[in-house]
């Protein structure tokens, strides 16, 4: 038997406007333990349907469900207690607060004595953090930005994590490193949603991929499948660069 | 340099510094600028009058005045009635007011245009209800005590700038050592980033105008035990608050109160130096001032 979802939306459609729809009725689910990409061209509506998961952005049909719940009305605070972690794409860190607050601020929505013990776990898994706790988030660079950002959504231990394009503006080289941390949190356990410009990186961290274009799914499958198929790739995913860039 | 005028000053920044703490609070976290501020303050002072004259009449014992003090026990038991009744009323202002406006999506300007329209709402039912007579806590007589170096205070006045310190270094620990401080400093700065780390935004958003309320009631109640309760009293502190939390910098509490100091000791010093019509022009030029050189105030970060 096929094992229930941790996450799934059905019919959904969302945007910031009611007249003007971005998301049009995507049906979508999240095994336990997978790491789905979400791609697409520009414009596709990638991180809006995201958002609208996490509560960002108003739905206006369909639904979302974590696991057993209902979550299509519950605002994003809540969704946080339901196992949902969101990571945005700008902005993702609270720069004027120091890192040691940024992690405290996340863990204050658990019982008192497990805050510590939590925050400790999770500089274990970002020594660099915790070597400069005190340091303000602001004066950090961008990889060190995003990683403050991931570990600040692993103090809930959430069952799905979401990451809205987690490479933009990092170098090749820290993007690396981004991505092994991803396959890192897989395999302890939590479901990934990767919303990613970088095709080739997110095909070759991911298990499976979903392709939207102009707000509706068109295209699911294995990540390996995706990224051999040269006819998405060379619509969707301009994977001509894939190819030639990803040996053989 | 009189001395006198530098104690003046200190006594007078005090109650500056408590309403500019409440102003730069709703700013930062708010985001618009409450002109009806002023008028909680206004609102304080008279809660804390309409508290005490009730505790008084039922307990008599409660308004004999406490030695060296001017007041009886009645005061500052009816300041935290007034505390809490200001947060009340806060919040039905905001639930009646500026939740709508927020769940709109209102621009500031709208904000702040709804605001004055909430400054002139309160401060007429002020008026309607306890009339525009000048009234008093206390009608003893207080003689001020020397402190040395030619500098007098009367001991009301002592109390109340150790008063207001000592609520400035509380909402300052709250904001900095606190689970609420922390989630109150993440909604100044990303409101929806705090919403992901699971803050209850709404809920901060409450918290802010019963703290900025219940600051604004101590400031009335000071306020009106050193000089006197006038409807209109929250709107002739208006331009120095907001001079003083833009001053400190939005979003600093220690730098509100520090400007709020250094408005009071400006003002002060311009009264003794040029005459007491100029008061007023003190808190314009520093605000002005501080506009044109440093946007961001003495403890703000610039953009």
């Amino acid at each position: 038997m096929t094992p229930a979802p941790v996450l799934q939306t059905r019919g959904l459609v969302a945007g910031y406007e009611r007249d003007l729809p971005i998301v049009h009725g995507i049906d979508f689910a999240l095994g336990a333990g997978e790491l789905v990409a979400i791609l697409g061209p520009n414009g596709a509506g990638k991180s809006t349907f995201v958002k609208a998961i996490a509560g960002l952005v108003p739905i206006h049909a369909g639904t979302v469900s974590l696991g057993d719940v209902d979550a299509t009305e519950v605002p994003p605070h809540e969704k946080v207690r339901h196992g949902l972690a969101f990571v945005p794409q700008t902005e993702n860190v609270f720069a004027t607060l120091s890192i040691a607050d940024n992690m405290r601020l996340a863990a204050d929505i658990l019982p008192a004595g497990e805050r510590d013990p939590r925050i400790h776990r999770i500089y274990g898994l970002f020594p660099d953090l915790a070597d400069r706790s005190s340091r303000r988030a602001g004066a950090l660079s961008g990889g060190q930005r995003q990683m403050l950002a991931i570990a600040r959504a692993l103090i809930v231990e959430p069952s799905v994590l979401i990451l809205d394009e987690p490479s933009a503006g990092l170098s090749p080289k820290i993007v690396g490193e981004v991505f092994e941390r991803l396959r890192g949190i897989k395999r302890s356990g939590v479901s990934i949603i990767l919303v990613e410009q970088n095709v080739k990186a997110a095909l070759a961290v991911a298990d499976r991929a979903v392709i939207l274009v102009e707000g509706k799914l068109r295209h699911e499958g294995t990540a390996a499948g995706l990224a051999d198929d040269p006819l998405v790739a060379e619509l969707y995913l301009g994977a001509r660069r894939v190819h030639q860039a990803t040996p053989a | 340099m009189n001395p006198q005028a530098l104690m003046d000053g200190l006594i007078a920044g005090a109650t500056i510094g408590l309403g500019a703490v409440g102003i730069t609070l709703t700013y930062s976290i708010l985001r618009f600028a409450n002109f009806a501020h002023g008028e909680f303050i206004a609102w304080g002072a008279y809660f804390a009058l309409a508290a005490a004259g009730l505790l008084g009449a039922t307990f008599g014992a409660l308004s004999a005045p406490i030695a060296p003090f001017s007041f009886g026990w009645a005061l500052p038991l009816a300041a935290v009635a007034a505390v809490a009744l200001n947060g009340a009323l806060a919040l039905v202002v905001d639930a009646l007011l500026f939740k709508r406006l927020r769940a709109r999506n209102s621009t500031v300007i709208i904000m702040v245009m709804a605001s004055f329209g909430a400054a002139l709402t309160l401060r007429n039912l002020l008026e309607f209800t306890f009339t525009g007579k000048p009234q008093y806590y206390t009608s003893a007589l207080q003689i001020a005590v020397r402190l040395g170096g030619g500098i007098r205070a009367t001991p009301d006045q002592l109390l109340s700038l150790v008063v207001a310190l000592l609520v400035v270094l509380a909402v300052h620990l709250l904001l900095t050592r606190t689970a609420i401080g922390r989630a109150m400093r993440a909604v100044s700065e990303n409101p929806q980033l705090a919403g992901l780390a699971g803050v209850n935004v709404r809920q901060v958003i409450r918290i802010v105008w019963v703290l900025g309320a219940g600051l604004a009631a101590v400031a009335g109640v000071i306020a009106g035990l050193l000089i006197q309760i006038r409807p209109e009293m929250g709107l002739d502190l208006l331009l120095p608050l907001f001079a003083a939390a833009i001053l400190g910098g939005i979003g600093s509490v220690p730098g509100a109160m520090i400007a709020g100091l250094i408005i009071g000791l400006s003002e002060a010093l311009a009264v003794a130096a040029v005459g007491a019509q100029w008061r007023a022009a003190v808190s314009f030029v520093i605000l002005v001032a501080v506009l044109l050189i440093r946007p961001q105030g003495l403890f703000g970060r610039a953009e």
